[in-house]
């Protein structure tokens, strides 16, 4: 569904990612782990066109959208969660989850999706008039998943959901996750709770250095030496 | 007591024109984090506009304002595309500077193409004011707050009840996130800055026939804007409305009471008393647009 070619790309001087191919096949939750500064969040900001890469190529069904810009990556059906949920924060909720309808026309159905949204995180319903910024973290996050959902993405690329996050909230984000998954919609997770996303995901990455240094089952992953040691804390 | 009712009087009249140059520059100065020297010069341009479409061409008065707008719209559209989008991302006194050029630059050409005389414009309002009782006012300046107030609650709506509205100000807040929602930021960019143009000129255009017309016309009226969005708090439309009616009294009471020399120092006034007592201007961060 998407695939990656060796990818390059970097801010002012310095290189980010230096190559890196990967694949995501359509139904998969796929992890991408590692450290901070790895250049996970790079990888999903090139792929969704925030930052151009320098070279490589990369496909979405087929269809190159290597440097195309972010509104026709989503167009073609790939949303972006970005980190740090990044709500707006002086707009009403409602007023969010309509951004992330933004590219559709069809109201009477983005009318029912919001309400299919509203209906799986109540406490969103019962703050839709409510400035985003005045939300709790765990809130802004369920806005943040709502608001990506809205576009009606076939890719849906999270980016350290769990991050800052109380951890029943953060086991709750992954149970919404999974059930995204299982619902149809492909998932690219980035994540630094490597055990939580190798436990969940159906194939994964390990990212140092701007490099894919390892790739499999989030199984194998986890029965890696090098990934007990330096991910999972032994 | 009956002055002091003509004064309020006034205080309306002059403050809807002050407050859609507030809006527009609040729009640009406030959100856009541009230092838009410009803003007067626009004032000037609606108000020429208004004087070629009324004395020149010979069309009616009411056409003139509808075309001022956009106009003016029109002018600020070219100013971003051509002057500002290169400099995105660059810094704050770089596009300062190029704003200062492009405001020498365009009251030069004002002087160059109708001279230096000042112009006025005749209206097709009666002489004789309406007379409330104690206090009389002219139909044209009742005209000018009509049409202030149209235009300040057409602003309103476009902002917070329009999609192009709502994405202005998913870009200002979150521009990153604003374009992987799907929108154009260069083109919310180029509108916003047009639109706070246009909303300079319509100020022009409706003040303009109220006193007379001349090149640097538009310069206090910059200064008064800079004012007017300081004292509101940049970014906060409501701020501009209010700061505009206050701006307004307080000239109006200044030259009423103090001395009429000290009407357009009330503006200065007003900026130094902000920022040494309320720097964020008087209402809060959270009514901001962006």
């Amino acid at each position: 569904m998407l695939e990656v070619h060796d990818i390059v790309c970097g801010y002012g001087g310095v290189t980010a990612l230096r190559g890196i191919s990967l694949q995501v096949q359509a139904g998969q939750l796929v992890a991408l782990i590692g450290a901070n500064g790895a250049g996970k969040s790079t990888t999903l900001r090139a792929i969704s066109g925030l930052v151009p890469p320098r070279s490589g190529q990369m496909f979405f069904d087929g269809k190159e959208i290597t440097r195309a810009r972010p509104p026709r990556v989503l167009a073609s059906g790939i949303a972006h969660c970005p980190e740090g949920r990044r709500v707006f924060p002086h707009m009403t909720v409602e007023e969010n989850l309509d951004m992330g309808a933004y590219l559709r026309g069809d109201s009477a159905e983005v009318a029912a999706d919001r309400d299919r949204i509203y209906q799986e995180f109540p406490r969103l319903a019962e703050r839709r008039r409510q400035a985003a910024g005045t939300l709790s973290g765990g809130e802004q996050q369920m806005l943040a998943i709502g608001r990506a959902l809205m576009s009606r993405p076939r890719l849906i690329m999270f980016d350290e959901p769990s991050l800052g996050l109380a951890p029943n909230i953060v086991e709750r984000t992954f149970a919404i996750i999974r059930r995204i998954r299982d619902a149809g919609t492909t998932v690219l997770l980035v994540e630094q709770n490597a055990f939580a996303a190798l436990e969940m995901c159906d194939h994964a990455y390990l990212l140092e250095n701007g490099r894919i240094v390892l790739a499999g089952t989030g199984a194998a992953l986890i029965e890696n030496e090098h990934v007990r040691k330096a991910y999972l804390g032994g | 007591m009956s002055e002091f009712l003509q004064h309020l009087i006034n205080m309306l009249v002059l403050g809807g024109t002050y407050a859609l140059l507030g809006i527009g520059l609040t729009l640009i100065f406030g959100i856009m984090n541009v230092v838009n020297f410009t803003h007067g010069v626009l004032y000037t341009f609606g108000a020429y506009i208004m004087f070629i479409v009324v004395q020149q061409l010979g069309l009616n008065f009411f056409l003139a304002l509808p075309v001022a707008v956009v106009a003016g719209w029109l002018l600020g559209a070219v100013i971003e595309l051509t002057l500002l989008r290169p400099l995105r991302g660059s810094d704050i006194d770089t596009t300062m500077l190029v704003m200062i050029g492009a405001w020498i630059a365009m009251q030069s050409a004002t002087l160059w193409i109708w001279g230096g005389v000042a112009k006025s414009v005749a209206t097709p309002f009666p002489e004789a004011p309406l007379v409330l009782g104690p206090v009389s006012v002219s139909w044209l300046r009742l005209f000018v707050l009509a049409a202030a107030a149209l235009l300040i609650v057409v602003t309103y709506l476009l902002i917070n009840r329009t999609k192009l509205g709502c994405a202005m100000r998913a870009t200002f807040q979150d521009q990153d996130t604003a374009s992987l929602m799907g929108v154009n930021v260069d083109l919310i960019y180029t509108s916003t800055f047009a639109i706070g143009s246009s909303l300079a000129a319509a100020a022009g255009a409706l003040l303009g026939p109220v006193y007379v017309i001349f090149p640097q016309m538009g310069d206090l009226a910059a200064v008064k804007a800079f004012a007017i969005v300081i004292l509101g708090g940049l970014g906060n439309i409501t701020g501009a409305v209010i700061g505009g009616f206050i701006l307004a009294l307080a000239e109006e009471l200044g030259a009423g009471y103090i001395s009429s020399g000290y009407r357009d120092a009330m503006g200065f006034l007003i900026i130094i008393a902000v920022l040494i007592f309320k720097p964020t201007g008087l209402f809060a961060r959270s009514e901001r647009v962006g």
